[in-house]
């Protein structure tokens, strides 16, 4: 069970009611890990927040506990905060309606507001969608039918413990349909990859060395961890049609590094072992089922195999769900979302969950983790909540200070370079008519509008490099923002209904360079921008659309547009 | 000024706020979040100027029985004889009639053990000097080479890939060395993409929208900095200057007999494209030639492809020679594996990486070397024993670049080579 | 002979690569070429046969061909020399350096006075049984394919009477010859036989690798491989073309994707109506089909990549050489 992972950790959790946030530091009382398992088995996860302010109130608390004195950054401007929020809810930059209308606010309330309605939006499940296929399939391939089955569950903020149900186990969950079953079944050639993929991306644990050796940082993992896991996938197949199965037998030997081959057992991560039951079957009826078996994979006609009794696949799924497992996926989970929306993980790197790779913050994680589990792995909840905490709103790294806190700190913002269907979305909003494309602020058909954005964006984004820790935007990408004839045609097009056409119906260049910086950058332009764009305009009189088309490029072509900072 | 990449954090970030004040002046010219334990000063980096290499991949798995390391006779030899070459005691298959001439800058080394035959994992293997692992993005050889021997203001790329074949094709990265070092990756069209301006702007609005670029992301660099910023900055930086470069990969500049010189195959061409840029100084180009995976009809499939190599690295020999820019360009050849000794029933033969070959030609290569012996049937390497990291110590040091010489990974140092390895001293000058 | 009755008899499993065989006329005796580069004989009539390695220098590669003319056997292989043997004393007679590139194919005339043998250099060659010497020389064929690499040159037949000859080479053209004169004829191009890949893999595959004219002399049939998709593995349906010489049509286009792979030899039944096919991928076949409609008539697997086949003239001795074995194989119905 987890807390055996854990022994060394101390587990803080919060007593009683919690002072006004963010005058006071929260005291928080210390509990042992024994005490924190009793006391959350003993309570059933009772929600220690029950909205997502609560929990963004506990969230800003232990941020603030960690945080050397006076060393945060300060909050984000009305400007900075819109942008960042709508691109990490919405996967997209904020329209210039979108804008007026949050800096027009009076509401002591807007922040929450705003966040509220981002999390209503439908461009909540879009960008929702974008990154789970990122995260679940990476670019193993490109699958609409996948997609769409993604955006349905994001739509219908589908449980994410569901969600893995149906992927992982797709012919229990949902047998009619086989597009969950596009996870496993790119990876079903490769045992090795179902094996690790499955550990990292709904695990956080990188078990692939453990394949050769015991894992060299963290005692943890250890070669039967690595074949336990294995073992679950070992007998899934693919039918022919496309779903798919578990055979009868099958068992993995592995050989350790003393040399002894050992067959591996059905174990879990946390070191939960499943005995599987002798197989009551006579060799002519496991004969019989081995053929029907084989010819599902290879007849789409043929009848739906046999299923055994003992399925080891679906004993993963079980045992990685069961209450006493559950804590593996639930951190995981937790710290994605944590550093989707911060730059970081609490743990980091993300796939590094282990004894010797402590979180930053232990509490909090559990804190996150424990509040999903408790809310049905509503991640809706948890993103909500993050977007409302005063951690979130901070300004990210300024000069002026000389030795600024450590990032894993969070008293800063952590700069992040915008994902691929994130930038491509925001090239389209940025270089749209600000006057027609109003976003939520005024569309009534904005999810048909999204929609169609989406599909617009979508060859762009298939081209930009999906962003890793110390990631640099590559050579290829500023030659194509340079030349390719598709940022001419999509992005300075001098059309009515593109930025450029509607620029071009502005008379003076002041104003004009106004809205260029708010369509593109979210903000006005500082007075030495605004004179030094004024002055690029006046220079070339005689071509003055050309112009306009370099002023846009260039405020395209920024650091600021290519990143959430 | 010293290096701004190899200096403590706190310089680097005034050397950076004096970048930001200075305008559009220059950014950081290493973007890498790498940090170098080894502190190179930047007349080391001087030092290595002019060094290049031309890594002419053999996708797929080239056998080594049909090229450097022939058994003919032996039940594992295949029909094809060797032939003695112009250095005496070294002889090779007679599928390489024009190498076996043209040794003299060439070492053969028949011992690499290498134990991974699988293309993918083998080829992140040999492209990287080390065993794929999970939690470290190792970059590829032409990173490291590009990290090592690139320019700063380079107006050159220092990173070109060539793989056309689909079979096997793979983009090296450029790993935690960040994109910066990333392949300018060329597959269909032997010109870059986007490497030439569009006809609609002007060469001087083009200058001018960059030079407005470049004053925005100054104001940026004001109030914030973070190296992903400075990388993003240097990436547009370069653009100007690579777009100089775009008539380095029309071989039609070339004079007929040059062309013919390297003959009419597309491989041939890619060489020729190969010679102009490192001619330039491009401190990196590979050539993939793929694909040499010959499960079935391995005899056939090495009369064609060694026809190929054989024509086309002679002739890039000769022709680097000629110029005088051999001693300066390390030639390798190089694939993910070698192929079973065994003779399957297709007369094939299929991956197998325990006793294979590979040559290196040029660049701190002690010519007409052999190193490395496998036993009489291919099956084992008797001796001289090396493996990837093995190699790319060897690949290092003739380039000049220190093998133990470390990248600061977040907190982790990490070797330029793999533990433990060793350059083979035998077939360095 | 009904091929229905086909029928496997005895297997030799060996170590080697067996690449052509021929046997004695009462069928005792066997030759056999030998990826070792021996020639050996091989005595069926034991109950346990055991090869004899004809004695001489030899050959130092593959042994890929062998014609037997009366008592002399004359072999071609890799090391690009042509070989004749006593077959009474089991000695070399006489070693010709015989085409510049690897040999693929020796075949004898009708009256087994001349031999003809083809080889990678591109040249088909007549040569005098008797005093070794060469007759003719000549070829219609490119060196080097539309994709500039070396060509081959596998397959050469003669026509039952001796008047025709054909070549056909690695991208699929077959020259046909007079056989007195040694000028062309007639062609015949079966490009389906060469598999170019211009995407995945740049390079190729395939080729012809069989040819045999009817027994009258009217029809020629031409084997390979048809259109592979991963060329690194012998994936693509054997095929076989039937030309009627006459008119140059193509009377027969047959592809076979049960059995897979290069069809390397080809013979005729005595009566022209039906032609037996052997070859394989990783393992072998023996196919017969209807040579008038095409149809198969009857197949079967052989254990190991089918190179050569020699048969007697009632066809009741089949004998396959093969990858690491030789086969004996019948069309007598079993007792």
């Amino acid at each position: 069970m987890w807390l055996d992972y854990h022994s060394g950790a101390q587990l803080t959790i919060a007593s009683g009611v919690l002072p006004p946030h963010p005058t006071f530091r929260i005291q928080l009382m210390r509990a042992t890990l024994t005490l924190c398992g009793i006391i959350i088995t003993a309570c059933g996860l009772s929600s220690a927040a029950d909205t997502p302010r609560d929990l963004a109130r506990l969230i800003d608390g232990h941020i603030d506990q960690k945080c050397p004195d006076g060393r945060q950054a300060a909050l984000l401007s009305e400007s900075a905060f819109i942008r960042r929020v709508t691109l990490d809810l919405a996967g997209r930059i904020p329209t210039v309606a979108e804008l007026e209308q949050f800096r027009n606010s009076e509401s002591l309330n807007k922040r929450v507001e705003l966040v509220q309605r981002l999390i209503d939006s439908p461009d909540f499940a879009f960008h929702h969608r974008n990154e789970l296929d990122t995260l679940l399939l990476r670019r193993l391939e490109h699958n609409d039918q996948w997609r769409a089955y993604l955006l349905e569950a994001t739509q219908q903020n589908r449980p994410w413990n569901q969600i893995f149900r149906e992927i992982m186990l797709p012919e229990d969950a949902c047998p009619d349909d086989a597009r969950p079953a596009t996870f496993l079944r790119r990876r079903i050639r490769d045992l090795d990859a179902m094996t690790n993929d499955t550990s990292k991306i709904w695990f956080g644990v990188n078990v692939a060395c453990a394949k050769c050796h015991d894992h060299p940082l963290a005692d943890d993992w250890t070669q039967a961890h690595y074949y336990g896991v294995a073992s679950f996938f070992k007998r899934t197949f693919q039918t022919r049609n496309g779903s798919l199965g578990e055979r009868f037998d099958g068992r993995i030997k592995y050989m350790t590094t003393d040399g002894d081959e050992l067959e591996a057992e059905f174990m879990f991560l946390t070191g939960k072992k499943i005995r599987e039951p002798k197989l009551e079957l006579d060799e002519a009826k496991l004969k019989e089922y081995r053929e029907a078996i084989k010819n599902s994979e290879k007849d789409d006609k043929a009848p739906s195999p046999p299923k055994p009794d003992f399925r080891p696949r679906a004993q993963l799924v079980d045992a990685a769900l069961a209450d006493t497992e559950q804590d593996f996926f639930a951190r995981n989970i937790a710290n994605r979302i944590w550093a989707r929306m911060f730059g970081r993980g609490l743990v980091h790197p993300l796939d590094q969950m282990h004894s010797e790779n402590e979180p930053s913050h232990p509490e909090l994680l559990q804190l996150i983790a424990s509040d999903l589990r408790a809310h049905g792995f509503d991640l809706r909840r948890l993103r909500q909540a993050i977007a409302m905490s005063d951690a979130y709103a901070r300004q990210s790294r300024l000069l002026d200070d000389i030795d600024p806190p450590s990032e894993h700190l969070f008293a800063h913002a952590v700069p992040r370079p915008l994902t691929p269907h994130q930038l491509s979305l925001s090239f389209r909003i940025a270089t749209s008519n600000p006057k027609e494309l109003t976003g939520l602020a005024s569309q009534n058909d904005w999810e048909k509008q999204r929609q169609e954005l989406e599909r617009q964006s979508e060859g762009v984004a298939r081209q930009i490099e999906i962003p890793d820790d110390g990631f640099q935007v590559p050579i290829s990408e500023a030659l194509w923002l340079s030349n390719n004839p598709q940022v001419e045609r999509d992005y300075l097009s001098a059309s009515n209904n593109r930025l450029v056409g509607y620029l071009g119906s502005i008379q003076s260049n002041e104003e004009l360079v106004v809205a260029a910086s708010k369509s593109i950058l979210s903000r006005e332009p500082r007075p030495e921008e605004q004179s030094a764009l004024v002055r690029h305009l006046e220079s070339k009189p005689d071509h003055r659309s050309a112009a306009i088309d370099q002023v846009v490029w260039a405020l395209l072509a920024t650091p600021e547009f290519r990143f959430n900072h | 000024m010293s290096d701004p990449i190899t200096t403590n954090s706190l310089s680097r970030r005034s050397w950076l706020r004096l970048a930001g004040a200075a305008g559009t002046a220059g950014f950081a010219a290493n973007m890498s979040g790498v940090e170098v334990l080894a502190e190179p000063a930047l007349t080391t980096a001087l030092k290595h100027s002019g060094k290049r290499v031309i890594l002419l991949w053999l996708a797929g798995g080239a056998s080594q029985l049909e090229t450097w390391d022939p058994k003919p006779g032996r039940p594992t030899g295949g029909p094809f004889a060797k032939i003695q070459t112009c250095v005496p005691g070294i002889e090779i298959s007679e599928l390489l009639p024009k190498m076996s001439t043209r040794l003299n800058e060439t070492a053969i080394l028949r011992s690499l053990n290498t134990k991974i035959a699988d293309h993918g994992t083998a080829y992140t293997l040999m492209d990287t000097g080390r065993a794929p692992e999970p939690s470290l993005n190792f970059p590829h050889l032409g990173a490291l080479i590009a990290r090592e021997l690139g320019q700063r203001d380079s107006k050159v790329p220092d990173y070109v890939a060539m793989y056309t074949s689909t079979e096997g094709r793979r983009q090296g990265t450029a790993g935690f060395l960040g994109g910066r070092y990333n392949p300018m990756f060329l597959t269909d069209n032997m010109i870059p993409a986007d490497i030439k301006r569009l006809e609609s702007i002007s060469d001087a609005d083009h200058q001018d929208r960059a030079e407005l670029r470049d004053f925005l992301a100054s104001m940026f660099a004001r109030q914030h900095s973070h190296p992903m910023y400075d990388a993003h900055n240097s990436a547009y930086q370069r653009v100007r200057g690579l777009m100089t470069s775009d008539h380095l990969f029309d071989i039609d500049r070339e004079p007929q007999s040059m062309r013919d010189h390297y003959g009419p195959t597309q491989f041939g061409q890619q060489c020729l494209i190969a010679r102009r840029l490192v001619e330039a100084g491009v401190p990196f180009v590979k050539v993939a030639r793929a694909w040499w995976d010959s499960h079935g009809q391995n005899f056939e499939t090495h009369q064609e492809l060694c026809a190929d190599l054989d024509h086309c690295l002679a002739a890039l020999l000769d022709d680097l020679k000629a110029r005088g820019i051999l001693e300066n360009t390390l030639v390798i050849t190089l694939g993910e594996f070698g192929r079973t000794p065994k003779i399957n029933g297709s007369l094939g033969r299929d991956h197998f990486a325990s006793a294979w070959s590979c040559t290196l030609s040029g660049c701190g290569i002690r010519g007409g070397s052999l190193y490395g012996k496998s036993d009489k049937d291919g099956q084992n390497v008797i001796a001289g024993e090396m493996n990837a990291g093995d190699l790319y110590a060897t690949i290092f040091s003739a380039l000049g670049i220190d093998h133990q010489k470390e990248y600061m990974v977040g907190s982790r140092p990490v070797p330029i080579t793999d533990f433990d390895s060793e350059p083979c001293y035998e077939v360095l000058a | 002979m009904d091929p229905k009755n086909l029928n496997l008899i005895a297997a030799w499993p060996s170590q080697d690569i067996l690449f052509c065989l021929a046997g004695s006329d009462d069928g005792s005796l066997l030759w056999l070429g030998s990826s070792d580069s021996g020639v050996y004989e091989f005595d069926i009539s034991k109950e346990k046969p055991e090869r004899k390695k004809l004695s001489g220098p030899g050959h130092s590669s593959y042994v890929t061909s062998m014609a037997k003319c009366g008592d002399k056997l004359v072999t071609g292989g890799y090391d690009k020399r042509l070989i004749w043997w006593d077959t009474t004393s089991r000695e070399e007679l006489r070693s010709i350096n015989a085409h510049d590139k690897w040999i693929r194919r020796v075949i004898a005339t009708p009256d087994q006075r001349h031999v003809i043998s083809v080889a990678d250099d591109m040249r088909c060659r007549v040569w005098d049984v008797e005093s070794g010497n060469q007759i003719a020389d000549f070829s219609d064929h490119a060196a080097i394919t539309p994709h500039h690499y070396p060509s081959m040159l596998y397959a050469v037949a003669v026509s039952g009477d001796g008047t025709k000859i054909a070549t056909g080479d690695r991208v699929g053209h077959v020259a046909v010859w007079d056989a007195a004169k040694f000028e062309k004829i007639a062609e015949v191009e079966t490009p389906v036989l060469y598999t170019w890949d211009p995407k995945q893999r740049r390079h190729s595959i395939g080729g012809i690798r069989s040819l045999a004219f009817s027994n009258d002399g009217t029809r020629l049939a031409v084997g390979g491989i048809g259109k592979v998709g991963n060329i690194d593995h012998l994936g693509g349906p054997a095929r076989l073309e039937v030309f009627d010489l006459q008119t140059g049509d193509r009377q027969l286009e047959i592809e076979d994707e049960k059995k897979k792979g290069l069809i390397e030899q080809i013979e005729w039944s005595a009566e022209g109506d039906w032609i037996m096919t052997v070859g394989g991928d990783h393992n072998g076949f023996i196919t017969f089909y209807n040579a008038s409609s095409g149809q198969l008539i009857h197949q079967d697997g052989h254990s190991g990549h089918i190179h050569g086949v020699w048969h007697d003239e009632s066809f009741a001795n089949i004998f396959v050489a093969a990858h690491q074995r030789v086969s004996h194989l019948s069309l007598q119905q079993k007792k």
